[in-house]
């Protein structure tokens, strides 16, 4: 007889940073009735709707973990919205049409802070999504993310479908894409410390370092999507974020990834480069509401243990 | 466009058999039309626009360097209540479709088509058009609203990214020949023509559903046309341009009916049930943006264009959409 709470849980862009998060956590922690299957590009094109159905056929999950994305950096975005927008819309599209089409029991979406709207009060809730433009340094992708949930809604009013998602803040962990020009900020700055420390140069911080952030380890953020996918049964999303007090400024940041590697040299200030938005400070009332006991790692032992991964790790990592 | 007489221009109407592309086709054949213009009107039996091959097949016999993109999946409130997903999906995809097909094509201009029913829901008066993204818009046809919204963010990715200029228009409520005339499914005009037509031939009172008090600004698919045309030939903006007559211009439902009633010789009672739903209060639009672009545009008397649309209406009962 088939055991219908077995889950097949496929994780779209698994090989990435947030998928490796969720691997680390589900090997070291596994259940007996979960199976997951991590889907990397080489797996399957999800922009190519026969493509994504051919995968899903192949592994059948009864659930869905969406990750997969074309994700930038601040610069990358500004130089290409259109294409930020448009691909991200025929993924998301692709994959949630064909669960929906296979009978797929939940999907789990990934939204960020960055898609909110620019001009608002802090800090940011659930509700606050779609209630102004994002911000022009990413609209494309910001509007493409918005859409996921336009089309949660739809998809579970019209076909009685469980679909939601998550909103993580600036996610950092092993296996993140540290590349200088396509990367986020603290990859970015683990990569630069790195090379500044082999090259004994100064260290070069892109923007003024006033520029304020809240950041997810990638293995808290792990544990935390496991979660959702176990308990969560809302349609609206929910921000998977540390608490407003523990934001911080880029110059701390990099002040962390200095002491990670125990950098010794300058730190200079670029502040010819865009700081891109100034806050994006979420709350996380309603995650502290379901988990009030959640223990997030200390950030200055995140970050010290992404550094060392990435010294121990430097040849196959993205760069 | 630019005004050099002998470069030749391919126009391409998406959605070019419905009220609007009637509309651009009838001020085409009656003097809008330029020497080195070319005019093409497909409707869904030329192209499947939510197919992306069938799109692009339609572009390479074509070759447009100009479209006007007025296809889209439209329905009334019910309809739109009962299957906001799809009429998010569907319009997406002929959206992406079109842009795209166009892009690949080298068209140097598209101008979409979105409509003051997608601005948000909570909002003051009179919208303009640098509110459209400013809040979710009302709950009933989300997924419509969505999807032409959508149109606005790729047109600026498009521009910034590619140089394109492509663009988009917002009317206020069109009415005119070859509407969609169903009492049910339509709009709240050809609503009424129809229900006169039918309350003269049985000789029986007017109903009109609501109270009557709510107000709209009105243009005629003709003077739409017109506009959408200069649009197409001179506003070179991202931004969208709301096409719509004055506030001053607003009426009431009740003063519409009445005006309808008018144009048919109906000369029986109007009643007003209460009852049924009156929809939003107010939906005023802002024309200044239009206005200081063409400060001498004068649209159609809205008693002539009534008098021309119920005309059609009568003489052509039978092929009428209804």
């Amino acid at each position: 007889m088939a055991n219908t709470s077995q889950k097949r849980i496929l994780v779209t862009g698994g090989s990435g940073l947030v998928g490796q998060g969720i691997r680390t956590v589900a090997e070291k922690d596994p259940r007996a009735d979960e199976e997951f299957i991590f889907l990397s590009s080489k797996d399957a094109d999800l922009t190519d709707r026969n493509a994504t159905k051919v995968a899903f056929e192949k592994y059948k999950p009864t659930h869905v973990i969406h990750l997969a994305a074309k994700v930038g950096g601040l610069y990358g975005n500004m130089r290409a919205n259109l294409q930020f927008f448009r691909i991200n819309m025929a993924i998301n599209e692709n994959v949630l049409s064909v669960s929906k089409e296979l009978g797929v029991k939940k999907v789990v979406s990934c939204l960020s802070t960055c898609i909110f709207p620019d001009k608002t009060t802090y800090p940011i809730d659930e509700k606050m999504i779609h209630n102004g433009p994002p911000h022009t340094s990413n609209y494309g992708y910001s509007y493409a993310k918005r859409m996921i949930d336009v089309m949660n809604t739809g998809y579970n009013q019209q076909y009685g479908t469980n679909f939601t998602a998550v909103v993580p803040t600036n996610v950092f962990g092993p296996f993140d894409n540290f590349n200088l020009e396509e990367g986020h900020v603290l990859p970015g700055l683990i990569h630069k410390v790195y090379k500044c420390k082999e090259n004994n140069t100064p260290l070069t911080v892109w923007g003024t370092g006033r520029a304020r952030r809240q950041f997810i380890y990638s293995l808290d953020l792990g544990r935390l999507f496991l979660w959702v996918l176990r308990e969560y049964e809302e349609t609206e999303p929910i921000i998977l974020s540390v608490g407003e007090e523990e934001e911080i400024s880029i110059k701390e940041a990099a002040e962390l990834v200095v002491k990670g590697f125990d950098f010794k040299g300058e730190l200079i200030y670029d502040t010819t480069r865009s700081d891109g938005q100034y806050k994006k400070t979420a709350s996380n009332e309603k995650l502290r509401k379901y988990l009030p006991e959640f223990k997030f790692t200390p950030i200055d032992q995140a970050i010290r243990e992404t550094c060392q991964w990435f010294s121990s790790n430097y040849e196959t990592a993205r760069v | 466009m630019e005004n050099d007489s002998s470069t030749k221009h391919v126009v391409l109407v998406t959605g070019g058999t419905g009220l609007v592309g009637k509309g651009i086709k009838y001020v085409v054949e009656n003097g809008e039309k330029r020497e080195n213009e070319s005019w093409v009107f497909l409707s869904s039996k030329d192209a499947d626009l939510t197919d992306y091959e069938s799109t692009k097949a339609v572009f390479a016999k074509h070759k447009p360097t100009h479209v006007i993109h007025l296809a889209a999946k439209v329905g009334g409130l019910y309809g739109n209540l009962r299957a906001n997903l799809e009429f998010f999906r569907q319009n997406m995809t002929i959206n992406d479709n079109v842009l795209q097909n166009a892009y690949q094509n080298g068209a140097q201009k598209v101008v979409s088509c979105l409509s003051t029913c997608i601005f948000p829901d909570k909002t003051s008066y009179p919208i303009n058009e640098t509110m459209l993204h400013k809040g979710p818009p009302h709950d009933s046809n989300y997924g419509y609203s969505y999807a032409k919204r959508m149109i606005d963010v790729m047109n600026r990715g498009y521009s910034q990214d590619c140089d394109c200029k492509y663009t988009s228009v917002i009317p206020c409520n069109i009415f005119g020949p070859h509407d969609n005339y169903n009492i049910e499914d339509g709009h709240v005009l050809p609503g009424l023509m129809h229900k006169i037509y039918k309350a003269k031939l049985e000789g029986k009172p007017l109903t009109v559903w609501g109270t009557g008090k709510p107000l709209r600004q009105f243009i005629y698919s003709r003077d739409l046309a017109r506009l959408m045309i200069w649009t197409l030939r001179e506003y070179n903006e991202p931004e969208p341009i709301i096409l719509s007559v004055g506030e001053e211009d607003e009426i009431s439902i009740r003063n519409a009916a009445e005006k309808v009633a008018k144009a048919m010789n109906f000369t029986k009672e109007l009643i007003f049930d209460t009852e049924k739903a009156d929809g939003q209060y107010k939906k005023t639009a802002d024309n200044s943006k239009l206005r200081k672009y063409l400060p001498d545009f004068k649209f159609t008397p809205i008693d002539v264009a009534l008098k021309e649309t119920c005309d059609w209406f009568v003489d052509n009962y039978e092929i009428a959409r209804k």
